[in-house]
């Protein structure tokens, strides 16, 4: 199965980085998904979440508040301000929430912007 | 000449700076470490976003004859110049900010040969206060943002600075500041902020495979533009601050070894006083026993 490289870089430094089979990002315009093998596209992001799935089928939730993607057939970066990774692990999972809510509200989204975050890290949760 | 006790006690002081000197060294070099590793982290978001003002732009140009842009318009005869000045805000830095300050009066005595006025914009607190007491009028004055860069302060600096450019206050923004090159050497870095040189991005060097933008090329440039501008001046920060704890490092290092240099000294001129002052004892001694015989 093709992968996609999906990179995400802040003014800190670089968030994640690693091969996926599907992103989700939240554009300006709404939510789009990016398959391996999409159109070049260049597009402004939200403040929201990326998510993706990575190769080896573990989910990633990055929250952001705003910033570009640019998509290739075999690449996405992400060029944004500020990025909180939602980790794996069980017991920082409330904290890494937590700062994606105060991010998100720094960056004056939306209720249901943070909503939606939230319920997209509980049904991670769920599923582990 | 001086005596034994105030020989005694100039070594005393001197140790005591010496032990000074060198606490500030060692803190430095860890500061120095910390402040390379965040400028080394944040390099990968300028590789990025150059790539894609370069992939815009060319974008942009291959529809239209020229970049059409505001913040691509040079003009050959700046009217009014902005000048943002970046120093420390602690000194015991060697020439580190006496060497920008130069540069920036060099480049105001350019510009206003040319008939530009200058408004200056000056971040951190001894650049500050050489221009209060040379008079000169300061547009702005930033305190502590050299010492501790972030990227929302900075970034809400410099929103100022672009927005008068826009408005046509200014023609031309120019930003120097001492940078980092390694562990012992600065070097000053003159950056043309505004406008942007469409040379200095390698425009041609991109994909021929169209590029489809959402929503049009020319806000997605313009918010490009803007976060490419608001990047510089944070790595500017963070470039000034490791260069700062480099120059600390080195100047502090030298004072340990003048320290040294002058115990040494200092401890010879007591050793010689003391022998001289035994010398002195003796001979009262001997030349009272001589006058009883």
């Amino acid at each position: 199965m093709s992968t996609l490289k999906l990179e995400i870089v802040t003014p800190q430094g670089v968030i994640y980085e690693g091969n996926v089979k599907i992103v989700t990002l939240c554009g300006k315009d709404g939510e789009f998904g990016v398959l391996p093998g999409h159109a070049a596209v260049v597009s402004l992001l939200d403040a929201g979440t990326i998510s993706a799935t990575t190769d080896d089928n573990k989910e990633i939730v990055v929250a952001i508040n705003g910033g570009y993607a640019k998509v290739s057939e075999e690449k996405v970066s992400c060029i944004v301000d500020g990025a909180v990774a939602i980790t794996d692990e069980e017991g920082d999972l409330s904290a890494s929430l937590k700062k994606a809510k105060e991010l998100l509200k720094s960056a004056q989204a939306a209720d249901t912007t943070i909503a939606a975050t939230v319920s997209k890290v509980e049904s991670i949760k769920k599923k582990r | 000449m001086a005596s034994l006790k105030d020989i005694k006690r100039k070594i005393k002081s001197v140790k005591g700076t010496e032990k000074t000197t060198r606490a500030m060294k060692l803190v430095s070099s860890a500061k120095l470490r910390r402040a390379e590793q965040v400028a080394k982290a944040s390099k990968a978001y300028a590789v990025k976003i150059t790539e894609m003002i370069e992939e815009i732009s060319a974008n942009l140009a291959k529809s239209k004859d020229s970049l059409d842009n505001p913040y691509f318009k040079s003009v050959a005869n700046p009217k009014t110049v902005d000048i943002i000045a970046i120093t420390s805000d602690k000194g015991l830095c060697g020439g580190f900010n006496s060497q920008t300050i130069k540069h920036v009066n060099s480049l105001i005595e350019e510009f206003e040969k040319k008939g530009a006025k200058i408004r200056l914009r000056v971040i951190g607190k001894k650049a500050i206060g050489y221009y209060r007491f040379q008079k000169r009028e300061m547009a702005d004055e930033i305190e502590g943002l050299s010492s501790a860069p972030n990227y929302q302060d900075a970034a809400s600096f410099i929103k100022g600075v672009v927005e008068s450019y826009l408005n046509g206050e200014t023609d031309k923004v120019v930003m120097v500041h001492n940078g980092y090159v390694n562990m012992i050497t600065q070097e000053i870095r003159i950056d043309n902020l505004l406008p942007l040189d469409p040379d200095e991005f390698d425009v041609k060097a991109v994909s021929t495979s169209e590029l489809e933008m959402e929503p049009d090329d020319d806000s997605l440039l313009e918010e490009l533009v803007n976060r490419y501008i608001e990047y510089s001046m944070y790595y500017a920060l963070i470039d000034s601050l490791a260069a700062e704890h480099g120059a600390r490092m080195q100047a502090m290092d030298s004072a340990t070894n003048n320290a040294k240099e002058m115990v040494k000294t200092l401890t010879v001129a007591y050793n010689k006083a003391r022998q001289e002052a035994i010398t002195t004892e003796l001979i009262e001694i001997i030349s009272g026993v001589e006058s009883l015989k």
